[in-house]
């Protein structure tokens, strides 16, 4: 399981920024420019896909939760670089009333099989098991969530 | 960009496959339920007992679509079928590992060998 922490310290550099219409099927344009963003910096291919897969959730969930697929209130996504760090932050203005990181139930298949749990829920746990730090963050309205992955992480790929 | 799910069924004795292109997500929703009906319902001469599921020409699977699957598998079950994939990806295999997918859907590389294990 992915360990929760803060952001590497330090003076992060800023690698790409941009945003998007709160509109299902979005996220496939913020993991298609974060891929193109951090290509070349040190991410083996399984990580790669790992970072990719939890840039495209964690959009889902602002577009759908913090901004309520209303397409005039944008998904912010900044991505940085402070050292091995590779860190991108997927901001909406879902404020506190959304934390996808409270309360939910932790997804159990078998539960979700003979119809104790829904069969959704899944977004958040994948999200923790594909990068190697996950903060979430409020200020207000806004509600960011900080995925970091390092580009030394080879023997993460062997375990997940 | 984008690609919307589409579903071809065929069938085998006693088994169905159910191959898949395009994205597995919310929009798959339909068409998943739609060929898994297919699959179950289109051998009249030998009751279906293994349905596979080839994501061979998938190229994307969300957190909506895994609960897709997890509706699919969980409604197999309650009929007594049998359900493996194939054709998954490195990255997506590690999702099935993960969400515990594959602990209840057998993994194959490809359809050529999730169909040969058919006849075992």
């Amino acid at each position: 399981m992915t360990q929760v922490a803060r952001p590497a310290p330090g003076k992060p550099r800023r690698l790409d920024t941009f945003t998007l219409a709160s509109e299902p099927g979005n996220e496939r344009l913020a993991l298609a420019r974060v891929a193109g963003t951090v290509k070349g910096l040190g991410l083996s291919e399984a990580r790669l896909e790992r970072l990719k897969t939890a840039v495209a959730e964690a959009t889902m969930n602002a577009i759908e939760h913090g901004n309520g697929n209303r397409a005039e209130i944008p998904v912010e996504v900044e991505v940085t670089q402070d050292g091995d760090a590779i860190t991108v932050a997927i901001s909406d203005q879902g404020g506190e009333a959304y934390d996808a990181s409270a309360g939910s139930e932790e997804p159990d298949l078998l539960k979700k099989l003979d119809g104790g749990q829904t069969p959704r829920g899944w977004g958040l746990f994948l999200i923790r098991n594909m990068v190697d730090a996950m903060q979430v963050t409020t200020d207000g309205q806004r509600h960011t969530i900080w995925l970091t992955m390092r580009t030394g992480g080879a023997a993460h790929d062997e375990h997940v | 960009m984008t690609s919307m799910c589409e579903a071809t069924t065929r069938h085998l004795p006693g088994a169905a496959v159910i191959e898949l292109s395009g994205e597995v997500d919310g929009s798959a929703a339909a068409v998943l339920t739609g060929a898994y009906q297919n699959a179950v319902d289109g051998d009249s001469t030998r009751p279906i007992e293994t349905v596979v599921l080839d994501f061979g020409a998938v190229d994307y699977i969300n957190s909506t679509g895994i609960a897709l699957i997890v509706s699919v598998l969980a409604r197999a079950r309650a009929e007594r079928r049998k359900v493996v994939a194939c054709g998954l990806s490195a990255h997506y295999r590690e999702i099935f590992d993960i969400t515990r997918l594959s602990d209840f859907i057998e993994l194959f590389p490809d359809l050529d060998q999730a169909v040969s294990q058919l006849a075992h």
